[in-house]
């Protein structure tokens, strides 16, 4: 590819708390339209590059481009960036004192300034596109955690994002509800969005992923081909990593 | 037949059950009655209530508006409270650490008879000379030859900022709780999604922390409207003020504490029990979902 990537991570560092380093001068560069999954240990470092993308997190050192804006320089306006990149989290974080409709439809009202009835079209779209149409006006709290995940996925969508990430959307869910994140997710991959997804689902990354990226305490250890991760690991950590998970 | 027996059998053993923890409410409904037939037949009690009960207009008025100020006071020193600004941390954290500190009493007469007039002297030689004499209540005509004075100012407001303050203090405790019993999940998925600070504030973080913390508003209000009694060692003229002259003047202090008594515990008890009932329905509607 020759194009210049829509997410340009270079030499990104991060400690918290003056020891704990969280990312050693990693670099990670994403295309439009490509799907890059990040696998590795609990504790290696994973959500703290997915959240310095969209600068939940900010990076020590190092420089950060999203769709060619300069993400560590100071006058960025952060808001505008986050709103053209989608995040969904483990543990869904949907709106509790709103319904599943009103969680989709807030953000493009608020940031989008979408009017209400374009709000709620667009809402309505997009939980049909992730199959729970008819949970529109249920609570969260009365929602599987299933069903939570694909409303925050479609709330995250209704953004019209450029950038999709994910930090193990599935891990929160029972086993028998996995399928049907995945499934919207591959969907997803399927019409060209640009993901970064986070998990340790073999299977997806198999289906969707362009790229996985090994990291192992903070580093990045090996950026390769889905088929030749599970073909051929180079490293000793990821084929240990590989036995355990597999 | 035996089946109708035995579930109007569990009807009275369900409302037995959830009478028998009401027991002093009735208890104290009988009482009520009581000192309400007491009132209408005895001439000392009727005596004490029509001079007593002149002040309870002020009395709700100081405890409605403190409430009011405090609500606002106590909001905006919980954002200072959670802010990462050093500055207004310790602002808000001085202030709050030091209403808290002092026992009501002492910060009611430090406002009125300190305060309040130090305030009133710098008003009397601003500018706003004239406008604030005429909101007291001054002749238009004569406020360009007068100067305001500590006894223009109605009572009420005299210490009505020891109580806002005060509460306030109380209060951004209350709001501070509130916030932060929020998970952080929820500023995060508010801000990935483009929102700012002070939306995620208002949209999300808020609505949720403000109905957590209703059962603990309401009880703060029941405290308040208690607290307003010591605004009688400064001559308010509420109900506690006109029960120590109506007593002390005719010595009638039986007479005029239980009606006293009679009144405060008449409004607290009300209001505890919606307070109570706001917390039963939060809960039950948390389990629910
Ligand atoms: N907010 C934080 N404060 C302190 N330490 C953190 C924080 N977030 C992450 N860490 C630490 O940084 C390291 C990497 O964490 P993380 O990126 O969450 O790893 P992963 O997602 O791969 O499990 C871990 O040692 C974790 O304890
Ligand atoms: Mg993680």
């Amino acid at each position: 590819m020759d194009k210049s990537p829509i997410i340009s991570m270079k030499n990104i560092s991060k400690t918290f708390g003056g020891f704990v380093q969280a990312l050693r001068n990693v670099s990670l560069d994403v295309y439009a339209g490509e799907v890059v999954v990040i696998i590795g240990p609990s504790g290696s470092g994973k959500s703290t590059l997915l959240r310095c993308i969209n600068h939940l997190e900010t990076a020590d050192t190092g420089e950060i481009w999203v769709d060619g804006i300069h993400l560590t320089h100071k006058s960025t306006d952060i808001n505008k960036i986050r709103a053209e990149v989608g995040m969904v989290f483990q543990q869904f974080n949907l709106f509790p004192h709103k319904t599943a409709l009103e969680n989709v439809m807030l953000a493009q009202q608020v940031v989008r300034k979408r009017d209400r009835s374009e709000a709620e079209r667009v809402a309505r779209i997009q939980l049909e596109k992730v199959g729970i149409p008819e949970k529109a006006d249920v609570y969260p709290a009365k929602l599987s955690g299933g069903q939570q995940q694909r409303v925050a996925i479609a709330r995250a969508l209704a953004m019209n994002p450029k950038i999709m990430l994910f930090d193990e959307p599935t891990s929160a869910l029972d086993p028998e509800m996995i399928k049907e994140v995945l499934d919207v997710m591959l969907d997803l991959a399927k019409e060209g969005m640009t993901m970064v997804v986070v998990t340790h689902e073999m299977g997806f990354a198999r289906a969707a992923a362009d790229r996985v990226v090994f990291m192992d305490e903070g580093r990045k250890i090996e950026e390769t081909t889905p088929v030749a991760l599970f073909e051929n690991p180079e490293h000793e950590r990821l084929k240990l990593f590989l036995s355990k998970i597999l | 037949m035996v089946s109708s027996e035995r579930s109007s059998n569990q009807l009275i053993k369900q409302i037995g059950q959830r009478f028998s923890r009401r027991g002093w409410l009735l208890a104290f409904f009988l009482l009520d009655l009581l000192i309400i037939y007491g009132i209408f037949n005895n001439d000392k009690l009727i005596d004490a209530w029509n001079f007593v009960i002149r002040g309870i207009g002020v009395t709700i008025q100081i405890t409605i508006w403190a409430f009011v100020f405090a609500l606002i006071i106590g909001l905006i020193t919980a954002f200072g409270r959670i802010s990462k600004n050093v500055l207004i941390y310790n602002v808000a954290t001085f202030y709050v650490e030091i209403f808290r500190g002092l026992p009501l009493l002492v910060i009611i007469l430090i406002f009125a008879f300190v305060v309040t007039p130090a305030i009133v002297d710098w008003i009397a030689q601003s500018p706003f000379d004239d406008v604030v004499q005429v909101i007291f209540g001054a002749n238009p005509e004569t406020i360009s030859t007068t100067a305001l004075r500590t006894r223009d100012i109605d009572s009420v407001w005299r210490i009505m900022l020891a109580f806002a303050l005060t509460y306030g203090a109380f209060m951004s405790e209350v709001f501070r709780a509130g916030i932060e019993s929020i998970g952080h999940g929820q500023m995060e998925a508010a801000r990935s999604l483009g929102m700012t600070y002070v939306q995620a504030m208002r949209f999300i973080i808020l609505p949720q922390a403000v109905r957590n913390v209703l059962p603990a508003l309401a009880n703060n209000f029941v405290f308040l409207l208690k607290d307003t009694s010591l605004a009688s060692v400064v001559a308010v003229p509420e109900i506690s003020q006109l029960t120590r002259q109506y007593s002390s003047n005719n010595f009638r202090y039986p007479e005029g504490l239980l009606v006293l008594s009679f009144i405060y515990a008449n409004l607290t008890i009300v209001l505890s029990t919606i307070a109570n009932y706001l917390e039963i329905s939060l809960q039950a509607e948390k389990r629910e979902g």
